[in-house]
């Protein structure tokens, strides 16, 4: 880099209450609003075969009221208080999250702990959160164009069934949930000691210490849940798979690549070398398929970061009449060039900058850190590893995403989904 | 302290929220400057805005000036357009162009130290665009193509034909481009038109974000203190005339399951003095999911998924519209249930909790929105570009808070007129039109490429009489492939049609069904469980047999049913 550039650290303070609760806290004060993220420590990595959904179901049954807070009122309460929330649910973790004006962070915390403390697992509540799967289901994945791609991909990456199956799950082992089930899944996964609570913004911290023991020191600790056996052969499980999605519009593919767990360096190398192939109008594969060629209306790619074994994709949805082997070809050769050369000074001065640029940006708004900083407690044990990842990001070196290119994803153990428009089929 | 832990806890003291005040200054050549300095991250975001807009095109060219937006970041005097890519990517820094109705805005913002190269890349792209014959092709191509796919969205034909009904000649009346226009535009086209409207004295730059003020007077004058003014285009445009009447404009869509409704009215421009008690109306009638009709049709009805209503209030003129999207056959009662809602918030005050909710929301959005520094930039650069008081942002929570039960019924009664709104569905027209034709004579039926589609063809020349639809009717319902056999009884009562509908969920009472040519029309309440459940009829009827569909709230997909006349 040419100029010398610090980014100042992140006030953060961490602590456990006796029920295994873990906190943390980061000051901030510019901007009078406050996060809170609430991370429990349950994903589709924790389900069993028979058993899917189950995560995803209580992110939908979270909301259904609890002792204090009637059906569907959480939502309200943040609304007339001028706030934003949602929950989402991935393979790694289930989160819930508000924004509030900073003087309403005593609604934020009252209305977490009421529903760690007493969710109304009812049948009434499992029976229409059900049907609001259902309806989810196909409105987000059956009945969206290349909607079920990914989480056939994923079935074709992971061999271990905690791995490879999707976070809706399946409709027929919801179906299958009593009530009972759906109480002992509450009880041992969302217990305080299975939790990360995380507050940004504008708060003073004996006030907030003070509302969290008052609020979740009384919730009672559990037994630990089960081990989680993640482990992955090197092999992906399925080289090739054609799909019929008859809402494509176009044919499309996708590659996906099986990679080692987050924080490893050869993660953070391969997550750079993915920006250099598909991020941005300026990356290796933009220029050439978009520009160049013009033969692809869509380019996209990412990593799915994970505790366990991880992946990495690229696809793309090819401009009609255009050779689908080619672009393939012209993917391959781009991966294998990087293998053989590494990436030029220039697309490193591109990384560090723009790893820089976004670390700033996110670092802005208080959900965004208090997410960061929730999800390395929650993995790690390590609320300050928020600080130190972009060090350890700007660390690698052009030898590291080299090597980690070569050995990763130029190699044949890949998988290859082809979407065809059902259609088109002929 | 020891509270209980049944009642929601009391707020905490507020805290205060302050935006610190810009600087300004005007270059000679009359470049505006709006300049806020603001250290809280080490980013610096500078926005350059063009006072003339898509509105301002010719009209026989309109386009152009969102082609010159897209252009204007594919090539410089000094960069193609791969280099500028390059180059802002580099170096981490966002670029873009983009245009509105009223404005065309440049963009670029990245990490302070690179301040220098944020100034020299916004004055390659604002002052010195080339515009490549290459890279235009590309553009129009891909334009073209997007326009093709827009023509099969449903919410951009609704869109387009709201547009059309509430500005008539005015030119905020168009949405999108047409092809031949686009096909024709040449890199001749966008020299004249940047050299006539991007001119200093017809602009305004903001600099926003984490510097030395110096510096950036310094840089300022450098990069556009040569920047040549010349003589700045006024375009004056006849404000749209006020509606008359309710219009009806079905654009068909033949087999669509959904029907995408908006009813649409002329409001204000956006700097109007009724700005915050029209801001507090809207949010409690249809601005969020706690609202009026987001209650009504969505919780209550079930007919939608989401129903809204919002305010698009522009330069020179706005609107206000609501919308969703419906099952084909709950439109009309959709419609109705819209406006049902306008006519209660135009004649009823609010409840003073209502409106104490909406403003309690608005005034505690506002400091979440302006967290990040494009939030707060794009807070900024909107108080200038619709000429909103100096201290719009400073005081815009009080602005909220004043708002009285009394200013909302004011506005509500001023502002939302349903007996001229304009109501606009894309759809089946052959099952939306029986349904909503009850509500205003004036009809006019659209294809999706905007020709006028004959009455006729959606209507049934034979007419059924009263007389003849009334009696004892025998449907046999297909209900998942399940036979149901159902009773429909109807009685003619001086023209008007009521009845009862017999199902296994009990009695359903018709309070009123519509005879459209050949088509019947028709919803029935049945009281069950304590609540109440709502099935629609559509029927046509021919020879003596009537066929069509019963559908409902409860019912994922409507019923196909076949009717015999019991002799």
């Amino acid at each position: 880099m040419s100029q010398c550039f610090n980014l100042p650290p992140l006030d953060i303070e961490a602590y456990s209450l006796e029920n295994g609760l873990r906190v943390v806290l980061n000051r901030d004060p510019a901007v009078p609003v406050v996060a809170i993220a609430v991370y429990y420590d349950v994903g589709s990595r924790n389900e069993r075969p028979g058993r899917t959904g189950f995560a995803h179901l209580f992110e939908h049954m979270m909301f259904q009221g609890s002792e204090n807070v009637p059906k569907a009122g959480h939502f309200q309460y943040i609304m007339k208080a001028g706030g934003t929330m949602n929950g989402t649910t991935s393979s790694e973790r289930t989160n819930y999250y508000e924004t509030l004006p900073a003087n309403q962070l005593p609604l934020g915390l009252w209305l977490e702990a009421d529903r760690m403390r007493s969710l109304a697992v009812t049948q009434e509540n499992l029976d229409n959160q059900r049907e609001a799967v259902k309806e989810e289901k196909r409105l987000r994945y059956d009945n969206q164009p290349y909607g079920q791609i990914f989480d056939i991909i994923n079935q074709m990456i992971f061999r271990n069934f905690a791995n490879a199956h999707s976070t809706i799950g399946s409709m027929d082992d919801l179906d299958a949930a009593t009530v009972e089930d759906v109480r002992e899944f509450f009880r041992m996964y969302y217990a305080p000691n299975n939790a990360v609570l995380s507050i940004s913004g504008a708060f003073d911290s004996e006030t907030a210490k003070q509302l969290v023991s008052q609020y979740f020191g009384d919730i009672r600790q559990q037994a630990a849940p089960p081990p989680v056996d993640v482990s992955e052969p090197k092999e992906v499980a399925e080289n090739y798979r054609e799909f019929e999605d008859r809402l494509a519009p176009f044919p499309a593919f996708l590659i996906g690549w099986k990679i080692p767990p987050r924080k490893t360096p050869h993660f953070y190398a391969l997550y750079l070398a993915g920006k250099l192939l598909y991020d941005g109008e300026s990356s290796r594969l933009y220029q050439k398929l978009v520009k160049g060629d013009e033969s692809v209306i869509q380019l996209f790619g990412f990593t799915d970061e994970r505790r366990g074994p991880s992946s990495i994709f690229v696809g793309a949805i090819p401009k009609p009449e255009k050779d689908l082997s080619k672009i393939r070809e012209t993917i391959m050769a781009e991966i294998a060039d990087l293998a053989l050369r590494g990436p030029s000074p220039e697309e490193m001065q591109k990384l560090h900058n723009q790893l820089l640029n976004d670390t700033v940006r996110l670092r802005q708004s208080s959900m965004n850190r208090a997410q960061a900083i929730a999800e390395f407690t929650l993995y790690d044990d390590d609320p300050l590893g928020v600080s130190r990842e972009l060090d350890e990001l700007l660390a690698v070196s052009p030898e590291d995403i080299r090597t980690a290119t070569a050995e990763y994803i130029n190699t044949e153990n890949r998988a290859l989904l082809d979407v065809v428009p059902a259609a088109h089929k002929g | 302290m020891n509270h209980s832990l049944a009642n929601p806890p009391v707020p905490l003291p507020p805290m205060p929220f302050s935006i610190p005040d810009a600087r300004h200054l005007r270059l000679e050549n009359g470049l505006q400057v709006v300049l806020l300095p603001i250290a809280r991250v080490p980013i610096a975001s500078l926005r350059l805005a063009v006072f003339s807009g898509e509105a301002d095109d010719p009209s026989e060219k309109f386009g152009l000036t969102s082609a010159l937006a897209s252009m204007m970041t594919e090539g410089s005097a000094r960069y193609s357009s791969r280099e500028l890519a390059e180059k802002a990517e580099r170096l981490g820094l966002d670029i873009s162009v983009g245009s509105s109705a009223d404005f065309l805005l440049a963009s670029v913002s990245g990490l302070s130290i690179y301040l220098d190269d944020i100034f020299e890349l916004a004055g390659e792209i604002v002052l010195r665009p080339t515009f490549p014959e290459n890279e235009l092709d590309l553009y129009r191509r891909n334009t073209i193509e997007n326009l093709k796919f827009q023509r099969s969205q449903p919410n951009f034909l609704a869109a387009e034909r709201t547009a059309l009904e509430l500005y008539g000649e005015h030119p905020y009346a168009r949405i999108a481009p047409l092809p031949e226009v686009v096909r024709d535009i040449s890199a001749e086209d966008l020299r004249r038109l940047h050299s006539r409207n991007v001119i200093p004295n017809n602009a305004m730059l903001f600099v926003i974000g984490d510097y030395n003020e110096f510096d950036v007077r310094k840089k300022i004058e450098e990069v556009f203190g040569e920047w040549p003014a010349s003589e700045k285009q006024d375009a004056q445009h006849t404000p749209p005339n006020p509606r008359r009447q309710r219009t009806i404009s079905v654009i068909d869509r033949p087999g669509s399951a959904q029907t995408n409704i908006v009813l649409a009215d002329l409001a204000v421009r956006r700097n109007h003095p009724d700005y915050f008690p029209l801001l507090v109306m809207n949010q409690i009638l249809g601005a969020g999911a706690s609202s009026r009709v987001f209650m009504n049709l969505r919780e209550a009805k079930g007919y939608t998924y989401g129903a809204y209503t919002r305010l698009d209030l522009k330069k020179n003129a706005g609107e206000f519209e609501a919308t969703a999207e419906v099952r084909t056959q709950v439109t009309g009662p959709a419609i109705k249930e819209f406006l049902a809602e306008f006519e209660r918030i135009r004649t009823e005050r609010v409840a003073p909790s209502e409106l104490e909710d909406a403003k309690s929301y608005l005034t505690g959005v506002f400091p979440i929105r302006s967290e990040t520094l494009d939030g707060l930039t794009s807070l900024i650069v909107n108080q200038y570009l619709y000429d909103l008081p100096k201290d719009y942002l400073q005081t815009y929570r009080e602005n909220v808070a004043a708002v009285s039960v009394d200013d909302v019924f004011r506005v509500a009664t001023q502002y939302i007129r349903p007996e001229r709104m304009a109501i606009v569905l894309v759809g089946d027209a052959a099952e939306v039109i029986p349904q909503v034709s009850v509500f205003s004579e004036a009809l006019t039926i659209f294809d999706a490429d905007g020709n006028r589609l004959e009455k006729a063809k959606f209507t049934n020349a034979e007419s059924i009489s009263p007389d003849e639809i009334a009696g004892k009717w025998d449907i046999t319902l297909d209900f998942q492939g399940q036979e149901i056999p159902v009773t429909l009884h109807l009685k003619n009562d001086a023209g008007s049609i009521t009845g009862t509908l017999e199902t296994m969920l009990g009695n359903g009472i018709i309070s009123s069904a519509e005879i459209n040519g050949c088509r019947l029309t028709a919803v029935a309440i049945s009281e069950l469980q304590g609540g109440s459940i709502e099935l629609s009829i559509n029927g046509v009827i021919e020879a003596g047999t009537m066929s069509g569909t019963i559908g409902g709230p409860i019912l994922p997909v409507p019923m196909q049913f076949r009717a015999t006349k019991a002799v």
